[in-house]
């Protein structure tokens, strides 16, 4: 072979070689994620290398952490984790549609079909498909207040692939609420703005929303108040202790007297600023019970944090950067600088501050806010794993019902949509097409049903006789998905089981992509040194 | 190895070294098997004639005991499926502090049961849903088990304290609880705040001192510390307190000083002035009336004469928590510089004194009417094992009055509560139609497992047990449950064994949550073992 003469220890695979290999690995990565599917997947537990445990039904999360070699299935792999990068969900999906294009694809190739013929009918069903789907949508109104229920049941539909049903249930809400706490009109929605703040304590169903901040530190004072109310806040940007200056200084001084004097002169900046902020909050506070709350982003040291607890300050040092913002939308007022000009405009509110202490670890309440634009999602759960399990679930929750927001769309689930698709491919698309491409418009169709054909065998259920009902259903006119319990058709709509636009629109235009580079691909070449192992 | 020859499926896509396993064979079974083995282990420490382990960790540290938190976690358990009833029973101790060996106990038996299920044919999602029902009966019922009054309760009556300690405190120190029941009551009491549920358990401290004996132990108002008065006054009565928490020194500039001396004169003079600035500081702490001095860092030598002139007692207390705590006993406020401090931010106590116990130099703060503040129960045994053990068993106890301050509620101790619940989840399970059926009546056996261990650990027929407790039972005598001592079933509200509610609660919940966990599970992945030192494999793995 030509490249042998080049480099005597490349690797070299061609023609078909290559192309099974291919194929191989992305029937072989279909197989491990099939399991995930649906309401009805299994979980899988990720051991690692430090013994550390995970469990996921996650795709994305699981192509993530299964630090995957085999070449195709990178590539897959790259495209399923894009998939999460842009919708937040149909991870899965885009890998199970992949591996079956390409096993479709295998038996027309192995049949002496060309497969430059192939992914022109896989070009031609795309371009169809992103049509249909345009058509095939329902329609959401977003307005001033969007509807709550089908973001419900949107969230529903994502949280119940990635947890048990009742937590699953019971997260919608959650979702659904800290979504639309953080919205403005007109403005993109940043889900930055929602704080996922995790304890390890009580059970995965005490999960729950604050509308406020939670903060994952506390007061470092003892004698700071454990809880106050109708606290006015001050976020802030200052630094409360002393800094050594940048250039190399020290002092001369002869006798104990003069270096107390220096000692006093030293503290003296770092005093007065405390000092602005004990004045503003004898402003505020003269005459009330209000309390005065400093949560700083810089550090405070001992003597001042000494100095605001005698003032009847709480003071919170050392706050996360993106927990500032958040603060500022939750409790409003804006977070300073400096304190040079202090007024009481820069004062956020809250009605409760309270410090919660498990074990060595302390967290801060800022609830009871008024008007909030920033929330916690507090996830609770008896061990680490539960929790990363929530938290990952969660994160897809959001992003499905900001997705259903921007796309002011749905679309069916349930398998409804691949079916009609699938039906709308063979009875309408693959008629106008000339030539052998056809086929390629066929072996798409077959490929879209892999999601309803997964779905019912993590079920347990007959996946022949599931697609022929389906299929039928769908003949007579009804759009109908599949019913996991009982394996007969249902209508989605009325069931509540709906897709993101967003997401059902990514795989249909990544999946023939990436199928077609692999399809084409006729020689594999591994050389240079550092790819090659010692055998 | 060329890739012509990939092997097809996921082996070939993975890493070196990873490991996948999958299917009933494969995954779930092994897992149940690897959760059967370590309950095995917890199981004969269970209840109060629980046999002891004897653990060697990685550090060639010795433990002797039968508290099952301790004992799984040194055994590091490696195997991922273990490990979630292991983190279960860590759960439950972070929790509750007691009942971590039910924790682990139980999910190894409801997986052991769940095994038989499959090995009859039933699906591990069929399993969990029976168990998931199950579980949600169980708490119905237990709701329904509570001793009726036991809602409300005094946490300052000790007799009422004492009796619903009882249980866990015997599981661990069988026969000396009636001994240190009173002793752990007596320490809570003292410190429990007006609103019972703000109490601390960090409040409760306990000394361990090698020496003496049980019946040597006792409790103090106030603290403990471990070491000796820095300065030659060791005795102070009716003290008032001044603790600074950075140190009794000269002070110091961030930036750093240099002394600027020109002559011999003032070399001298800066010794004398820094001097006369150190006794003015000592003399400004003794003129505001404090006897005692508590630095939180160093103590300077020349600091330390003038206290001794001015006859101030100094103790040095390096942890910034125990200084807290003291702080809490004696009412001070700590200072951050050496200051005069302010009358009010001196704290009192009745006496400090040092006193040498079993040869060791201890300070002994005492305060007979700081109120809420801390106490300490001293123990006192032959061996640091013995004293380890005895920890523990105070630990729970601290912590079960921690529970009953939250929720005081009882339910019937020594395996009555199990029997009814195991009684009335049968008799649910009849009624339910579908699979999950044979799951609840799985469940509900599970419980006996409890009666089962407390008595065949007390060397008595299970079997004979198990079935005259259900006889009982049936008749309507719901409380009743083992009586360990004589080996008969007794009606427990007689003999005053109460388990705390909750503990059972949150026990049995995190139990199933676990095993629900093991069976969901129905693929593994492991990553190949990260570097590091190659460990033994941990005592008590293999058989025993």
């Amino acid at each position: 072979m030509s490249l042998r003469v080049l480099n005597p220890n490349a690797e070299v695979l061609n023609k078909s070689a290559a192309l099974h290999m291919t194929i191989n690995a992305a029937k072989g990565l279909q197989d491990v994620l099939k399991t995930n599917l649906g309401p009805k997947g299994t979980i899988k537990m990720l051991v690692g290398g430090a013994g550390d445990i995970k469990l996921t039904k996650d795709g994305n999360t699981l192509l993530k952490e299964m630090q995957i070699q085999n070449p195709t299935a990178i590539m897959i792999a790259r495209t399923a984790v894009a998939q999460d990068d842009a919708s937040g969900d149909g991870t899965t999906s885009t890998v199970l549609f992949i591996g079956e294009l390409m096993k479709q694809s295998e038996r027309y190739i192995d049949e002496g079909m060309h497969p430059r013929v192939l992914v022109d009918g896989f070009d031609i069903a795309k371009r169809a498909i992103l049509e249909f789907i345009e058509k095939f949508k329902t329609h959401v109104t977003v307005g001033e207040t969007p509807d709550a229920e089908i973001l419900k049941m949107v969230a529903r539909t994502t949280l119940r692939t990635k947890l048990y049903e009742s937590l699953a249930d019971q997260l919608t809400d959650i979702v659904v609420n800290a979504v639309l706490c953080v919205r403005k009109p007109d403005e993109p929605i940043d889900l930055f703005m929602v704080e996922i703040m995790h304890m390890r304590h009580k059970f995965d169903v005490d999960t729950r929303l604050v509308e406020g901040l939670v903060l994952d530190h506390g007061s470092r004072h003892p004698d700071m108040k454990r809880r106050v109310e109708n606290c006015h806040i001050l976020t802030c940007n200052v630094s409360l202790e002393y800094e050594k200056s940048e250039v190399n200084a020290g002092f001369f001084y002869s006798n104990a007297e003069q270096r107390e004097k220096m000692v006093a002169a030293e503290r003296r900046q770092v005093d007065d600023r405390v000092r602005k902020i004990i004045e503003l909050k004898n402003k505020v506070c003269s005459g009330n019970d209000n309390n005065f709350v400093v949560i700083n982003q810089k550090g405070i040291d001992p003597p001042s944090l000494d100095l605001l607890a005698r003032a009847g300050i709480v003071a919170l040092r050392r706050a996360k950067r993106r927990n500032m913002e958040r603060l500022v939308l939750a409790c409003g007022g804006e977070a300073v600088n400096s304190v040079d000009d202090l007024t009481p405009d820069c004062l956020g509110w809250a009605g409760l501050v309270y410090e919660h202490v498990l074990g060595e670890e302390k967290y801060t309440f800022v609830e009871n806010v008024k008007n909030p634009h920033s929330c916690t999602i507090l996830i609770k759960g008896p061990n680490d794993h539960t929790i990363a399990q929530i938290k990952d679930a969660v994160r897809d929750g959001l992003r499905s019902v900001k997705n259903t927001i921007e796309d002011e769309a749905v679309i069916l689930g349930a398998g409804a949509f691949e079916v009609a698709a699938s039906q709308h491919l063979v009875n309408n698309v693959k008629k106008t097409v000339q030539g052998r491409a056809q086929l390629g418009v066929q072996a798409f169709a077959d490929a879209l049903l892999v999601v309803p054909k997964t779905l019912a065998e993590n079920s347990g259920l007959d996946t022949q006789d599931v697609i022929i009902a389906l299929t039928g259903e769908h003949d007579k006119g009804f759009i109908v998905g599949l019913n996991q319990h009982t394996g007969d058709p249902i209508d989605p709509l009325m069931e509540g089981i709906f897709d993101n636009y967003s997401v059902k629109r990514q795989i249909i235009n990544s999946g023939p992509v990436i199928a077609s580079q692999l399809l084409l691909v006729d020689e594999v070449i591994r050389a240079g040194r550092n790819m090659r192992k010692p055998s | 190895m060329g890739f012509q020859m990939q092997p097809y499926g996921i082996q070939s896509m993975l890493k070196e070294g990873h490991k996948h396993l999958s299917g009933l064979d494969e995954a779930v079974l092994k897992n149940i098997d690897a959760c059967k083995q370590l309950s095995q282990i917890t199981r004969t420490s269970l209840g109060p004639n629980g046999m002891n382990k004897m653990v060697i960790n990685h550090l060639d540290k010795l433990f002797v005991t039968n508290d099952a938190a301790t004992i799984v976690n040194e055994l590091e358990v490696q195997h991922p499926a273990a490990k979630i009833c292991v983190l279960a029973g860590k759960a439950q101790q972070e929790e509750i502090g007691d009942g971590a060996n039910l924790t682990i106990s139980f999910a190894g038996e409801l997986l052991q049961n769940a095994e038989e299920l499959i090995r009859m044919g039933l699906h591990p999602s069929e399993i969990i849903r029976g168990y998931s029902k199950g579980i949600t009966k169980t708490i119905e019922i237990l709701d329904e088990l509570v001793e009726q009054g036991s809602d409300t309760m005094d946490v300052r009556n000790k007799n009422e304290v004492v009796s619903r300690m009882k249980s866990a405190v015997a599981s661990k120190q069988f026969g000396q609880e009636d001994i240190l029941c009173p002793l752990i009551a007596d320490a809570c009491i003292q410190v429990c705040p007006k609103n019972p549920t703000n109490f601390n358990v960090d409040n409760v401290r306990v000394a361990k001192l090698l020496g003496g004996g049980l019946h040597n132990c006792s409790i103090i108002r106030g603290m403990v510390l471990k070491n000796d008065a820095v300065g030659s006054i060791k005795k102070m009565e009716k003290a008032k307190i001044a603790v600074f928490a950075g140190g009794v020194d000269t002070s110091a500039t961030e930036t750093k000083g240099t002394v600027l001396i020109h002559n011999a004169e003032q070399l001298e003079n800066y010794a004398k002035t820094e001097e006369a600035k150190v006794e003015e500081l000592i003399k400004a702490v003794a003129d505001s009336g404090a006897k005692v001095i508590v630095s939180g860092g160093a103590v300077g030598e020349m600091a330390l004469h003038f206290c001794e002139r001015y006859k101030l007692m100094v103790l040095k207390i390096s942890s910034k928590f125990e200084l807290r705590r003291f702080c809490r006993t004696t009412g001070a406020v700590a200072l951050l510089k050496l200051s005069q401090p302010n009358p009010d931010e001196l704290g009192y106590a009745d006496s400090v004194s040092v006193q040498e116990v079993g040869g060791v130099r201890v300070t002994i703060v005492k305060n007979e009417e700081g109120g809420n503040s801390v106490s300490t129960v001293v123990l006192r045994g032959s061996t640091d094992s013995i004293l380890d053990d005895l920890e523990r068993a105070v630990d729970d106890g601290v912590n079960t009055y921690k529970a009953m301050c939250r929720d005081s509620r009882i339910v019937p101790g020594a395996a009555a509560t199990e029997i009814e619940l195991a009684r009335r989840l049968k008799e649910f399970s009849f009624k339910e139609t579908g699979l999950d059926q044979y799951a609840i009546a799985k469940f509900a056996e599970s419980f006996e497992m409890v009666p089962k261990t407390l008595a065949e650990n007390a060397g008595l027929n299970a079997i004979e047990i198990i079935s005259s407790l259900y006889a009982e039972h049936a008749a309507g005598n719901t409380k009743v449950g083992i009586d360990l001592e004589e080996g008969i079933c007794k009606d427990m509200s007689t003999m005053n064994i109460w388990d705390l509610y909750v503990t059972k609660y949150f026990a049995l919940k995190y139990a199933a949550d676990a095993a629900c966990t093991v069976l969901r599970v129905d693929q593994i992945i492991m990553a190949k073992p990260a570097g590091g030192p190659k460990r033994d494999q941990p005592a008590g793995m293999d058989e025993d």
